[in-house]
């Protein structure tokens, strides 16, 4: 089985992303209510995680749901996966929070994100927010070597560049990229492993 | 650069942390449709994605579903916005107080003003973002309908004399598109409504410049805030 053929496997919701993104594009505000109800806790989690200020977290929640509610029309019901796209969002929110402090704000800024199209998030398990999906993960990631995780743990949760990364590490940029490199693969294979016996 | 010598950063690209020129490649290789690239990215965004369950699930506060609901529900918008924002609140009622107490003629201007900002604020399709926080200099809210631009800003810093502050549209591709200038009212506050077009903006930026504004930016953006 492909890898995404597995993580199309572990799409257990039972609630088609497709019925509720056809209902936000039709500007209901009670969809709007159950795309908060199947994923609000989770984007708190991540944003939580990031900014760890439950005031800014707010704000940025808030943001999350506006920003997929006034790009809803670009995603294609029954091809994305509302879920892995929402998060994706919300991880970039807090991560650009984090940069304007720092003033990491990057060059591309202006750019509009093209990393936060839906069409990107076509080949994505749906139910990212599974408790039993979630420990798997949680697993594998604790499975990857301490270098491998550092990496995943300064990428993921404070966004800084590789270049950034060697400098705070105190590495050679080319080994910090190689750890990003395999830790991703190790994620993307034991992912795969670990959803056909979860 | 071609494919192959992109496809290792793919994942670096899926979190966020590329640099150029291999971000700039991948980006240009997406916006053309590029299939393999396309397909590569997808897939180690899949992979990136997947990080987000690893975090430890923790319950956000239960008016934030208000909140978020209210942004696109009429019925609840004001009780959402009143409650966010009291500093803008005020700003919005200074404004009416000023018509008030003003000739019919200037409060006519004002009145039309203020409908002006209201029907940015109150539009579903306006985007609402918020910029700076509570502990820093320089905070606020923008909303940016097809209508224009709405800008609420408070603490924002002293301007020396023969300066203001100019708004710009920043499109996507392109150059800034200065969006006019504005003063605070000597507390540091300011609300200021551009009447324009903002197609195809992609951020919303606030610079120092010389009075009467610049036709380009002369300075670095104090606020910089991504739509």
């Amino acid at each position: 089985m492909t890898f995404t053929g597995i993580i199309l496997a572990l799409d257990m919701s039972g609630q088609p992303d497709a019925e509720l993104a056809r209902q936000l594009q039709k500007r209901d505000p009670e969809a709007m209510g159950k795309l908060y109800d199947r994923f609000g806790r989770v984007a708190w989690s991540v944003i939580v995680a990031i900014v760890r200020d439950e005031s800014i977290a707010e704000d940025l929640v808030q943001e999350t749901f506006l920003r997929v509610w006034n790009r809803i029309h670009a995603f294609e019901p029954g091809k994305g996966a509302l879920g892995p796209w929402l998060l994706a969002i919300a991880r970039n929110r807090a991560i650009d929070h984090l940069r304007s402090v720092g003033a990491r704000m990057d060059r591309n800024s202006f750019e509009l994100d093209v990393r936060e199209h839906p069409s990107l998030f076509v080949t994505m398990d749906r139910d990212v927010v599974n408790t039993d999906h979630a420990r798997v993960i949680r697993q594998a990631v604790a499975r990857l070597n301490e270098n491998q995780q550092k990496v995943i743990e300064l990428a993921y949760y404070e966004g800084l560049s590789q270049t950034e990364m060697a400098e705070r590490l105190g590495e050679p940029l080319g080994t910090v990229k190689t750890w990003v490199r395999t830790a991703l693969k190790h994620l993307r294979d034991e992912l795969g492993e670990a959803a056909v016996t979860a | 650069m071609n494919c192959s010598e992109i496809r290792e950063e793919y994942g670096a690209y899926a979190l966020g942390i590329a640099e150029d020129p291999e971000r700039s490649e991948i980006a240009a290789h997406l916006a053309r449709n590029c299939a393999e690239c396309r397909e590569g990215v997808s897939d180690a965004m899949a992979t990136a994605g997947l990080i987000a369950a690893a975090v430890k699930f923790q319950k956000p506060p239960k008016h934030l579903r208000e909140r978020v609901v209210g942004m696109v529900d009429r019925k609840k918008h004001h009780s959402w916005m009143w409650s966010l924002l009291p500093w803008g609140v005020v700003a919005v009622l200074s404004v009416i107080i000023l018509a008030i107490s003003i000739p019919a003629e200037r409060q006519n201007r004002d009145l039309e003003k203020l409908d002006a900002v209201l029907s940015i604020v109150n539009d579903p399709t306006t985007k609402d973002v918020t910029f700076g926080e509570p502990a820093k200099q320089s905070k606020g809210r923008i909303f940016v309908s097809g209508k224009g631009v709405v800008f609420i800003g408070a603490s924002l810093p002293k301007v020396d004399p023969g300066k203001t502050f100019e708004l710009w549209v920043i499109p996507a591709t392109g150059k800034p598109v200065p969006a006019g200038t504005f003063d605070t009212k000597g507390d540091s506050t300011a609300v200021y409504l551009y009447n324009g077009s903002t197609a195809g903006a992609a951020a919303i930026a606030v610079t120092i410049e010389p009075d009467g504004g610049s036709p380009q930016p002369t300075t670095t953006p104090f606020i910089v805030t991504k739509l």
